[in-house]
């Protein structure tokens, strides 16, 4: 057999554009693999210049599917710069931040699991291309289609009453928020007239973490065994309870075996992060200072979480996380596929979250909406969004003119992760076959997949979004590539 | 106030770069003539849930800038599903939105599809002269049609 090199482009089910390369022997072992981020648009170069006001506006345009996360980390970042810190803000601006920040994660995360995760836990990994797509899965169970675009949509129905459109809407200004929650926006989640209620929300979530549970338990084989390597796992954290936190709390990393390896205030991560940069990737890989590049990295996003926080502060969702944590004995989970698992215990979370907040009569306040304190000229937000945890760093010369801004998005923290399960399944699936057939390239991408990575995002870039895998002999000559 | 029963019309691009524009232009000129706004749609692309919005809807007209050049600078077309996936997240063609409202709700709007061709994509938020003059086109035949 002739060494060749098998290239994956694009990567499809992922939102933006990346590459796979995998290297292979003259015995058709595999040397190498990496996903390439090909894209790259500059957003922290660009928005120099601008005035600090404008950023929560201008940097949502990184992305259209998470625009909330990166309008309300910069949000967060502003208000420093305005003199106020998340707990100076007001309590309603808080409650209305987080109220359109959980209709974020819950459409985001419902997008990612109906859409585009689906398909393969559905048909599996063997099916035929043409049959891995949302038409497909709601040609075969037309109830879990309708639930996933009733869910998507009550998100984003949120994020239009609190922002005003469901795309790259406003609600955060300067120190607060610009508008508040009128009692018919209220009675639009509460009624079931026009949609369904946040009640129906929740248990449609539990229902889709039990479809999840029984695949476990049917196919454990698989989902406990594919793309698993250790890893460090990093998220927001509460300060005093170590809770699952999405908007404000400290930055906690454990280890694969849970010993602690970073708890700090998270306006501090500038003393405990590095990023290191390769000539074949656009994207960086941010490691912990510390530990260094080869041991420092984590992953972020849905299984992190879990991994890092101590409980779930909703009860329905407890007792979910208490069910997956069971499977590691406690123990930090470093099975990629259980990410779609966490992803939905956190839907749920998100759904009692927007229950509590669309009961709460200050939602409705109509005062004390905006603050102001002594103004500084360094702001750094740090949230978790749907894909794990987002930094947005300013710093303003003394017109309040942006003169440098720092961006590291989930997606980049993921990287080094993500390339490391491009490895682990090639090397499983891919090493000295006789043929590589496309639902072996499929499991690359659901490697990769599994971590919802915005490719878009982490490069701050424009783009569309297919997947190429090539196949390069040990010269670096292309012999083989299949383009999606 | 006209009003057009049981008929959405969804206006697809983005203002901000020129004559992409043109479909969300479109919506602006129905306004300003007297159309219910609650039947206008603006929307920077199609998404899988759009499926759910016009299942209720007995028409359905997407309007969209073109790259390619049209004869008379703009075309109205019946749209019927289509089977073919090439879905992302960002953007779903309007006849796969069709198919999914077909298949998860058994429902078939009459659709159409208005393209008006476009010249310049650029950062600004102004259509070109051209694309202009295709967007009157494209109205006024609209309005004969819809009467």
């Amino acid at each position: 057999m002739n060494p060749r090199k098998i290239v994956i482009e694009p990567v499809t089910r992922v939102e933006g554009h990346g590459k796979v390369t995998i290297k292979l022997d003259e015995n058709g072992k595999v040397i190498d693999a990496f996903l390439h981020i090909v894209e790259f648009r500059g957003f922290e170069k660009f928005i120099q210049g601008h005035p600090y006001w404008e950023a929560p506006v201008l940097v949502q345009r990184l992305c259209g599917i998470c625009p909330v996360s990166h309008h309300l980390a910069a949000a967060k970042a502003i208000d420093q710069l305005v003199g106020i810190d998340p707990e100076n803000l007001s309590p309603v601006a808080t409650k209305l931040r987080r109220l359109l920040h959980y209709g974020q994660i819950f459409q985001s995360h419902a997008l990612h699991f109906f859409y585009l995760a689906s398909p393969d836990l559905l048909f599996g990994i063997n099916a035929p291309a043409e049959k891995r797509n949302i038409v497909a899965v709601a040609s075969e169970n037309l109830e879990l289609a309708k639930k996933g675009i009733l869910m998507r949509k009550f998100g984003q129905e949120m994020i239009k009453a609190l922002a005003g459109k469901k795309i790259h809407g406003i609600l955060a200004v300067p120190g607060g928020v610009h508008k508040t929650f009128t009692k018919e926006e209220r009675a639009y989640f509460l009624d079931g007239i026009k949609i369904p209620t946040i009640d129906t929300m929740i248990s449609w979530s539990k229902e889709i973490i039990d479809f999840m549970k029984n695949y476990h338990l049917e196919n454990a084989k698989w989902i406990d065994n594919f793309a698993v390597y250790p890893s460090n796992h990093l998220g927001l954290v509460h300060k005093e309870t170590g809770a699952l936190e999405f908007y404000d709390g400290r930055l906690r990393s454990v280890d694969f075996e849970g010993n602690e390896l970073l708890n700090i205030e998270d306006i501090e991560y500038r003393y405990h992060f590095k990023e290191a940069v390769e000539p074949w990737s656009y994207l960086k890989f941010p490691y912990m200072t510390k530990y260094g590049r080869e041991n420092g990295w984590n992953r972020v996003g849905p299984l992190a979480r879990l991994n890092t926080c101590t409980y779930i502060t909703t009860p329905l969702a407890e007792i979910e996380r208490q069910v997956f944590k069971s499977n590691t004995h406690n123990k930090p989970n470093n099975m990629t596929m259980h990410t779609h698992w966490a992803r939905l215990i956190e839907m749920l979370h998100c759904a009692e979250l927007m229950k509590d907040l669309l009961l709460d009569n200050e939602l409705m306040a109509t005062t004390d909406l905006v603050r102001k304190g002594t103004p500084r000229n360094k702001g750094i937000g740090i949230i978790e969004a749907p894909r794990g945890t987002l930094i947005h760093e300013y710093h303003t010369d003394d017109k309040g003119l942006i003169t440098k801004c720092n961006l590291i998005v989930s997606t980049t923290h993921n990287n080094e992760a993500m390339n490391r399960g491009v490895r682990v399944v090639a090397n499983e699936i891919l090493s000295e076959k006789p043929e590589i057939t496309e639902p072996m390239l499929n499991q690359i991408e659901i490697a990769i997949r599994a971590y919802d990575p915005c490719l878009s995002c982490a490069t701050h870039a424009l783009g569309k979004m297919p997947l190429i895998v090539q196949l390069e002999n040990h010269q670096g000559n292309l012999i083989d590539e299949k383009i999606r | 106030m006209k009003k057009l029963d049981n008929t959405l019309i969804i206006g697809i691009g983005n203002n901000t770069r020129q004559d992409d524009g043109l479909g969300w232009c479109f919506l602006d000129l129905l306004e300003k003539e007297g159309f219910n706004e609650e039947n206008l749609l603006y929307k920077y692309q199609l998404m899988v849930e759009d499926a759910d919005l016009i299942s209720s809807y007995q028409t359905v007209f997407f309007v969209d800038a073109n790259k390619t050049h049209l004869n008379e600078g703009f075309t109205i077309e019946q749209l019927y599903p289509s089977e073919k996936v090439s879905f992302s997240t960002h953007a779903v063609p309007p006849n796969q939105i069709l198919n999914l409202c077909k298949t998860i709700y058994n429902k078939k709007p009459k659709a159409y599809l208005i393209k008006i061709q476009g010249f310049e994509w650029n950062f600004k938020i102004k259509l070109t002269k051209e694309a202009s003059e295709n967007l009157k086109k494209a109205f006024k035949n609209f309005i004969v049609l819809t009467n």
